[in-house]
């Protein structure tokens, strides 16, 4: 296996010449090919086209067999099977959400690779725009069937299920096992979210505020125009976060793309495992794969409420999050216990910041050129709950340190939080 | 003997006493025991409680038990010039029983649990002395507030939710406001030329407590008046009794890890708990009673203490009415100010001495430890007793406290402190003051269960 790698490694460079210099990409052997392939003794051509046999079958054995957790890949077929044989619609979310887990994690492994290839700086771009594709993809399957209140409770359950139980496992984790020192991080990075994250709160409170108090113009009206504004602005301020962060500080962002929850990089190693087209077409799979998927879950979404007789807040804010996340959530906290808390926080804070700065007004924005009235105002219970609990994370994080008792009240805040949308339904009883 | 005489602070005429038997049995043990301070008085107190050493008769060892208590209360009741008050206690007993003047039942039990609350704070303190620094700082994180929570109690018995509710939000302003900022103030006064600098870390962590309390306290009202429940009425409730368990669950985790990176942090934590007394002067972890006799106090003060709360609770109604002030103001702003009197004093003595931690531990530790503990106690104490109390408490209560926990925080997150500071806590104080002034339930019922 290991010369052929390096013929291997010289034929792509052939085809990709602007990828990586081959020095970095050879010392990475590729031991766990499943191919052999024969010395190079035939013409060029027959070993190329034997290449292109076996190309796709690497590419899918790497991408899709290496990682423990898609074992949970079948799971995806099997929802749509239950979909449409049974009307269990529990099973067919439950099916659905297991199944969307691996894709979300192959999915950040897909961008990363592609990141590599890219160069730091549009390695960026991409981690920060895909970072989070799987939350925008389910949303927008939401917004195209006017689940308004779900795209909104889902993205916020996102932020909160970020910013607390994600951050609190990692810091409990990490200060438990590295008890005897306090870890540190960048405080200035962390302060930096924080802003953005309060700015995002304030997007999303003057809108509720404005129509709770019935003091709009044109009632109902003005807060969307409000909504579609603000949007606008927050997406502004993203980019500009995004640029002051790759101008003022690449490093953070070299580091941050790093962090895709791989086992196999641990020697810190920036060499990507497949090429760049195989990224892109994975990319492209994976999406397609998650849409149809998504599709289903949503859809399941008010039966499973029904048959489980849990509120669809509930679902939204806790459920779907926590398993949309959970690829995050892991690699959060491997990292917190290796002590490099500033990538624990990029992946925690700077998901968070991405939904509430990116995300939500990217949805506020599609759904205006899609006609949907989807808006800023998430209800005042969902806009109290997202306040208070950026003001409890941005004040833990302001010191620069975690221990282990932080992170078990962000975890005790997460739980009260939840226990609050499992006693919560809308007003109104409408949920889009 | 003459440390005893010393520490004790007895009259010269009771010197008498302590020249007399007690001498011989001490010498005897001094001889078994070396010259240890705390031997001594143990020596003496095995002697006084119907000791068994040989040489000693019966007889007089009840003499020497009568001796006992009369030392121990002289040293408990007497020393303490706060004392002066305890006569009102009894006295408005009496003027319930004789008038129906609620008004001044109200104020004459309220003068007359001010003293008992310091003393019980003193006896804390002298057994936190016997049972060293762990349990001790745990002794002081579950009594500190005994005096709240006796009140608390006997209000939930007679289902006046509202009055607990208002009486721990009150208790928490005035230490995290009016105790904190005369603290600053004075402290700074005394200090002019420097700025006075505390422990960050310590702050911090109970600033975080304290928001997420608030979190704890704000979920159900809001959930509540945003009428999005599943089962109005009941789920907040319900939620209200399961976040009083996490944050119970939190403040222990609090205490285990206060208890185990900050060992030391509770040493001086221990000696201040007896503020206002003079026995604090030397720093000292001297004892002043015996181990028995600090749990003997801490059971009379207890008792005594309950029983004046229900004097004071069944009066709030009547003093209300009497004075024309609203039940809001009576339970937020005048109870914690008397119930706190002596943590008050304390920590502005320790300002002064330029001893900020100690200051802030305890005014902001003893924030910490009613909104994180005591609260969700009382409504699982009113689970247990069928009292519907819930965190619901109603959304100007629970506003205000959102407000001054983000205030006080931000004040303190920079480790320094100055008169200016100070001030600015105490004229915070001040608006809240006038803010319950003016302050009545929406409904008008002021002590009901869930209805409104």
């Amino acid at each position: 296996m290991g010369p052929a790698d390096e013929r291997m490694e010289l034929d792509s460079d052939e085809k990709i010449p602007l990828s990586t210099p081959p020095s970095a990409r050879k010392s990475h052997t590729f031991d766990f090919e499943a191919v052999h392939f024969s010395p190079r003794a035939g013409p060029l051509k027959l070993w190329i086209r034997k290449q292109m046999k076996f190309r796709p079958l690497r590419s899918i054995y790497i991408v899709l067999l290496t990682a423990k957790i898609n074992i949970l890949l079948p799971f995806g077929p099997l929802a749509i099977l239950l979909h449409y044989l049974t009307g269990k619609h529990g099973l067919v979310f439950f099916f659905s959400l297991l199944g969307i887990t691996p894709l979300a994690e192959r999915l950040g492994y897909a961008t990363e690779q592609l990141a590599f290839y890219t160069g730091s700086t549009v390695g960026g771009l991409l981690n920060a725009t895909f970072g989070n594709a799987t939350e925008m993809i389910i949303s927008i399957y939401a917004l195209k069937n006017g689940m308004i209140r779900v795209v909104q409770q889902s993205l916020l359950g996102s932020i909160l299920s970020n910013m607390l139980l994600v951050l609190g496992c990692a810091f409990f984790t990490g200060g438990i096992v590295h008890h005897e020192k306090v870890q540190v991080f960048s405080k200035a990075a962390a302060l930096v979210n924080s802003g953005l994250l309060l700015m995002a709160v304030m997007g999303l409170m003057f809108p509720a505020v404005l129509h709770f108090t019935h003091t709009e113009v044109h009632f109902g009206k003005s807060e969307l125009a409000l909504s579609r504004f603000s949007s606008c602005i927050m997406l502004v301020a993203y980019a500009s976060y995004i640029f002051f962060q790759l101008k003022v500080q690449p490093n953070l962002y070299g580091q941050i793309s790093q962090e895709g929850a791989h086992e196999e990089d641990s020697e810190d190693e920036e060499a990507p495992e497949i090429t760049q087209w195989e990224a892109i077409g994975w990319l492209a799979i994976l999406t397609l794969w998650v849409s149809i998927l998504s599709g289903y879950l949503v859809d399941a979404i008010q039966g499973a409420s029904d048959s489980l007789h849990i509120p669809v807040a509930f679902i939204s804010v806790i459920l779907l999050p926590i398993v949309g996340n959970a690829a995050e959530h892991a690699s959060a906290i491997m990292f917190a216990v290796k002590d490099k808390l500033d990538i624990t926080l990029g992946v925690a804070i700077g998901s968070s910041t991405q939904i509430s700065m990116f995300v939500i007004p990217f949805c506020v924005v599609f759904g205006w050129l899609m006609g949907q009235p989807m808006d800023l105002n998430f209800q005042l219970f969902e806009t109290a709950t997202l306040f208070v609990a950026v003001l409890v994370v941005a004040f833990m994080l302001q010191e620069g340190t975690s221990n282990y008792f932080k992170g078990l009240m962000l975890i005790l805040c997460y739980l009260i939080v939840a226990a609050s949308f499992f006693v919560h339904v809308d007003p109104s009883n409408d949920d889009d | 003997m003459d440390t005893k005489l010393q520490l004790s602070a007895v009259p010269h005429l009771e010197m008498g006493l302590h020249d007399g038997r007690p001498v011989l049995g001490h010498e005897d043990k001094s001889q078994l025991h070396g010259t240890d301070n705390m031997m001594h008085k143990s020596d003496f107190i095995h002697m006084s409680e119907g000791g068994s050493f040989p040489g000693v008769s019966c007889a007089g060892s009840v003499k020497m038990l009568s001796h006992g208590i009369c030392r121990s209360i002289k040293i408990v009741l007497f020393s303490n010039k706060l004392n002066l008050l305890m006569p009102f206690g009894p006295l408005a007993i009496l003027v319930h029983i004789l008038t129906d003047n609620q008004g001044l039942v109200f104020f004459f039990s309220l003068l007359g649990i001010i003293p008992l609350a310091e003393r019980l704070g003193y006896a804390t303190e002298q057994l936190a002395c016997y049972t060293g620094a762990t349990v001790g700082g745990l002794l002081n994180a579950t009594f500190g507030n005994a005096t709240e929570l006796i009140i608390s109690i006997h209000a939930l018995r007679v289902g006046m939710i509202r009055v607990v509710q208002q009486s721990l939000l009150g208790s928490i302003l005035s230490n995290m406001l009016l105790v904190l900022g005369c603290a600053f103030f004075s402290g700074g006064l005394a200090f002019i030329k420097k700025e006075q600098v505390f422990n960050k870390s310590i702050a911090v962590v109970n600033s975080g407590l304290l928001l997420m309390a608030v979190m704890g306290l704000l979920f159900p009202a809001v959930l509540h008046y945003t009428h999005s429940e599943v089962h109005f009425g009941r789920s907040e409730l319900a939620l209200s009794r399961f976040s009083s368990c996490i944050m119970l669950i939190a403040y222990g985790a609090y205490l285990y890890y206060q208890l185990r990176t900050q060992d030391n942090q509770y040493e001086p934590l221990n000696e201040e708990v007896g503020q206002g007394s003079q026995n604090v002067d030397d720093d000292d972890e001297e004892p002043e009673i015996t181990k028995c006799e600090a749990v003997l106090w801490l059971t009379v003060m207890t008792a005594w203490i309950s029983f004046l709360s229900e004097y004071l609770v069944d009066a709030i109604d009547g003093a209300s009415n009497t004075w024309k002030i609203p039940v809001a103001f009576i339970s937020v702003i005048l109870l914690p100010i008397v119930g706190n009197a002596a943590e008050h004093a304390g920590a502005v003595m320790f300002a002064m001495k330029d001893k900020l931690d100690i200051s802030l531990g305890v005014a902001i530790g003893s924030s910490t430890q009613i909104a994180m503990f005591g609260i969700p106690f009382c409504v699982v104490v009113g689970w247990i007793i069928g009292c519907p109390m819930d965190l619901n408490f109603r959304l100007f209560e629970t506003a205000v406290l959102f407000i001054t926990v983000l205030v006080v925080a931000f004040l303190l997150q920079e480790g320094t402190s100055n008169y200016f500071k100070g001030l600015m806590l105490i004229l915070c104080y001040l608006i809240v003051a006038a803010s319950f002034f003016v302050h009545v339930d929406p409904t008008k019922d002021n002590d009901s269960t869930l209805g409104t």
